[in-house]
């Protein structure tokens, strides 16, 4: 199968966006772990179903579409589940700044 | 923050018996400044105008302790260790040594939210 220079930069930087992610998302959740912080989980939670989640849906999206081009029409669908995931990501986030 | 603070500040600082009290007690844990003031045996506008001279010269440092119920309150806590006065020379030198910030980034990260 070959990609075209796009979809070779757009996997490439969901990868990157999901390592990132989920290297954020890891210390804070260690973070929870070493200072018993209920704050710092739910920040946890979020900063994941911000990045890494959705980069993933993106990531999978983009290579099933090009592997099954049928795929294309559940293309609209994923993006919004991948927005919902990320208002989600931030609802978490919201919450562990406000709810102490 | 130490800019206007340099060692000779600190020590004069040091010669306030309430300065050493709220740095001796918040050595041991962050404490508020009710907490401080019953500690210490001084009024809360005492112990309020001592941590604000501490906090200028980076002395001791403010938190917000998280409380389940919501009702969060400022702790504070010493960043000083040490103080050392010697005369050598015909010179008299100060060393101070503050408490080392955390290491980890996980902590980092903590205490940088927490703040908040």
């Amino acid at each position: 199968m070959t990609f075209d220079l796009i979809t070779w930069a757009v996997l490439a930087v969901s990868v990157g966006s999901v390592t990132l992610g989920l290297v954020v998302g890891y210390q804070a959740y260690r973070g929870f772990r070493r200072n018993d912080s209920r704050p710092m989980r739910l920040l946890s939670v979020g900063l994941i179903l911000l990045t890494a989640v959705p980069f993933t849906l993106t990531f999978v999206t983009t290579l099933l579409i090009r592997l099954e081009p049928s795929f294309a029409q559940f293309r609209r669908g994923l993006f919004l589940l991948a927005q919902v995931l990320q208002f989600a990501g931030l609802a978490f986030i919201t919450y562990s700044l406000y709810e102490r | 923050m130490s800019e206007e603070c340099d060692e000779e500040d600190v020590l004069e600082l040091l010669n306030d018996e309430y300065a050493r009290a709220i740095l001796t007690e918040t050595s041991a844990e962050p404490m508020s400044a009710k907490t401080l003031s019953e500690r210490c045996d001084a009024s809360l506008t005492t112990i309020y105008r001592r941590i604000d001279r501490l906090k200028e010269c980076d002395l001791v440092e403010e938190r917000l302790q998280p409380q389940p119920d919501g009702n969060h309150y400022k702790v504070f806590v010493s960043r000083l260790d040490s103080f050392a006065v010697s005369f050598e020379d015909g010179e008299m030198q100060t060393e101070m040594a503050r408490v080392p910030t955390e290491e980890d980034p996980a902590d980092r990260f903590t205490e940088m939210w927490e703040g908040l």
